[in-house]
């Protein structure tokens, strides 16, 4: 076996860059740098669409995902010059100035910084106020798996086609679920999705108290299922659509379609793939999330 | 305004002249500041604990003396107070010798000595000095340590340096290259070419000609920097790099970490240690 430990010089669509160390070990599982940036090259025409004009934070694994990353939300001074930034929500300094992943480079070069896990905000850099879609992030707790979050986003969808919204759902690439509900129409805000979202959460609580809540304190009793509806909220991010997550695994935040969602709440199929899985996927399907793009609707102007 | 960094007198015999000392030289490095690159926060150093990274109060630091691996005598600040040498304000003046018998090893930092108060008894002293052509060797204690010192009078004013001990100062005979280096045989002929090429380059020494040309640009880029300036990184003379085609590079590598998960099924270790799963 060759030795490859030294950086090579490459290009991607005519973008210059030196990528090193592809053999090192970032998984437990042996999955390398490498199949890291491997995979960023080969989903980045299903990927990059999500992160496009978005104020990216970064959770960068440079030692591997059994060690502790980092959340990186200010963009690194040393970045090519191709990788634009965008100002976003800040701190008491003032704003950020964000990453954002315009094309297939940029995902390279995000491999090769073990950038491993990639956040986005619901909303684009040029409109910070106006999301693009709400999000029902299912976090199981104890005792309670993938399984019962797709139950519960089974249950989600009907409320929705009662006020005549469509979702789509991704796995979060970790235990949970998550279930997009595009907007992409002016006027959307923060807190509109926020409330509906909790609305949402609270009927389905009222419904189903024993296996609901929307409260992050109860989060952790057993048998119970978290809707996190906080993740609207102006400055949250959310991991992005096609992610990688620092797992012992190289898991993926999957896209699905409502019938394997519904086939995960009859306990049939389990909902976790990892990276090679998901390039198969996506050469199979395209990409299952792209309405969450496209679609415009309107949230109901008083909530349920 | 230079500060005086110890104040006292020069004692020898019967007399005793106030004098102050000033740092001859300033270093003149660039120090930088970390900052967490993400939030432009200063880093600070904490005092963890090897064995929990818990941070640890003040109260709870000893000082250990490793005696052998992993054993340490713990020694009481209490314990060692007897033997700081006690803050006397005096340099006692104990020989005079030539600056030729001191070796340049042995100069360590230098201060001007100045006159405190009136400059007669110190003006004194220095011509005697000159005159003499001798260098006083004294001793005294500065911030708690005990120094010995040259003092020498140079252009009618005197000039310390502090001197190395001399079991401070490493014998030639540790360095394995030096070791019989006197033994050599070279030819009166190569010796009287390398004297010819000594002698076409002597000169008297102007230290002005002598820079530090790194601390002069990293100082006129920080300075661009500040003005806001934008600044090109001077590309360090290198040849072009190879691209390499960068599908074949990742194959390889991709190729490469799966086999080595097929003939390690239970996974290979991370930088970090891996959990043993089998």
């Amino acid at each position: 076996m060759p030795a490859r430990s030294q950086s090579i010089t490459t290009e991607v669509d005519g973008r210059q860059l030196s990528l090193s160390n592809l053999d090192k070990v970032l998984y437990p599982s042996g999955f390398t740098k490498g199949e890291v940036i491997n995979y960023h090259l080969r989903i980045a025409p299903v990927a990059v669409p999500h992160l496009r004009g978005r104020c990216l934070t970064f959770k960068r694994f440079p030692n591997g995902t059994e060690l502790q990353g980092f959340f990186e939300k200010r963009c690194p001074q040393h970045r090519p010059e191709w990788v634009p930034v965008a100002l976003g929500p800040g701190d008491r300094r003032g704003g950020v100035e964000y990453c954002r992943i315009e094309e297939t480079a940029a995902m390279v070069w995000a491999g090769n910084m073990a950038a491993i896990e990639l956040h986005a905000p619901m909303a684009l850099a040029e409109d910070l106020d106006t999301p693009r879609a709400v999000v029902f992030d299912f976090d199981p707790g104890p005792s309670t798996d993938i399984g019962d979050c797709c139950e519960i986003a089974v249950e989600v969808r009907e409320i929705l086609a009662a006020v005549e919204l469509e979702g789509w759902c991704k796995t979060s690439g970790s235990k949970g679920l998550q279930l997009y509900v595009p907007l992409n129409t002016p006027g959307a805000t923060h807190e509109g999705a926020s409330e509906f979202a909790l609305a949402v959460g609270q009927v389905l609580e009222r419904q189903l108290p024993k296996r609901v809540t929307t409260t992050m304190a109860k989060a952790a009793r057993p048998g119970k299922i978290f809707v996190d509806w906080s993740q609207n909220a102006f400055h949250k991010t959310t991991i992005a659509p096609y992610s990688l997550r620092a797992r012992p695994e190289p898991t993926v935040s999957t896209p699905v379609g409502w019938d394997e969602v519904e086939a995960c709440a009859d306990g049939d199929v389990e909902l976790r793939f990892e990276a090679d899985d998901v390039l198969d996927r996506v050469a199979e399907h395209g990409d299952l999330f792209e309405p969450v793009l496209t679609l415009e609707q309107r949230l109901p102007d008083h909530t349920i | 305004m230079p500060r005086p960094v110890w104040s006292g007198t020069i004692s020898f015999g019967l007399v005793a002249i106030p004098m102050k000392l000033y740092n001859a030289v300033n270093r003149k490095s660039v120090s930088f500041n970390q900052l967490d690159e993400r939030t432009m926060s200063r880093i600070r150093y904490r005092k963890v604990s090897d064995e929990t990274g818990e941070e640890v109060p003040d109260e709870n630091i000893v000082k250990g003396y490793e005696v052998s691996k992993g054993r340490y005598v713990i020694v009481d600040p209490d314990e060692l107070e007897p033997f700081i040498p006690a803050a006397t304000r005096s340099i006692e003046l104990e020989e005079f010798v030539d600056l030729s018998d001191i070796d340049p090893v042995y100069f360590d930092n230098s201060y001007y000595v100045a006159p405190d108060g009136s400059p007669k008894p110190y003006v004194l002293l220095a011509r005697a000095m000159e005159e003499a052509g001798k260098v006083a060797i004294g001793r005294f204690v500065m911030r708690n340590k005990q120094y010995t010192a040259a003092i020498r009078a140079v252009d009618g004013h005197l000039m310390m340096s502090t001197l190395a001990y001399g079991d401070e100062v490493v014998k030639p005979e540790s360095i394995d290259e030096l070791n019989g280096i006197e033994d050599v045989d070279v030819s009166d002929r190569e010796v009287k070419m390398a004297e010819a090429l000594v002698a076409s380059l002597a000169d008297d020494f102007h230290p002005e000609k002598f820079h530090d040309d790194y601390r002069e640009q990293v100082l006129d880029l920080i300075a661009k920097k500040a003005a806001g300036e934008e600044f090109e990184v001077p590309e360090p003379a290198t040849e072009k790099p190879k691209i390499v085609d960068l599908m074949a590079a990742l194959e390889a590598s991709v190729e490469a970490a799966k086999s080595a998960r097929k003939r390690h099924p239970t996974g290979r270790k991370t930088a970090a240690k891996a959990k043993k799963t089998a």
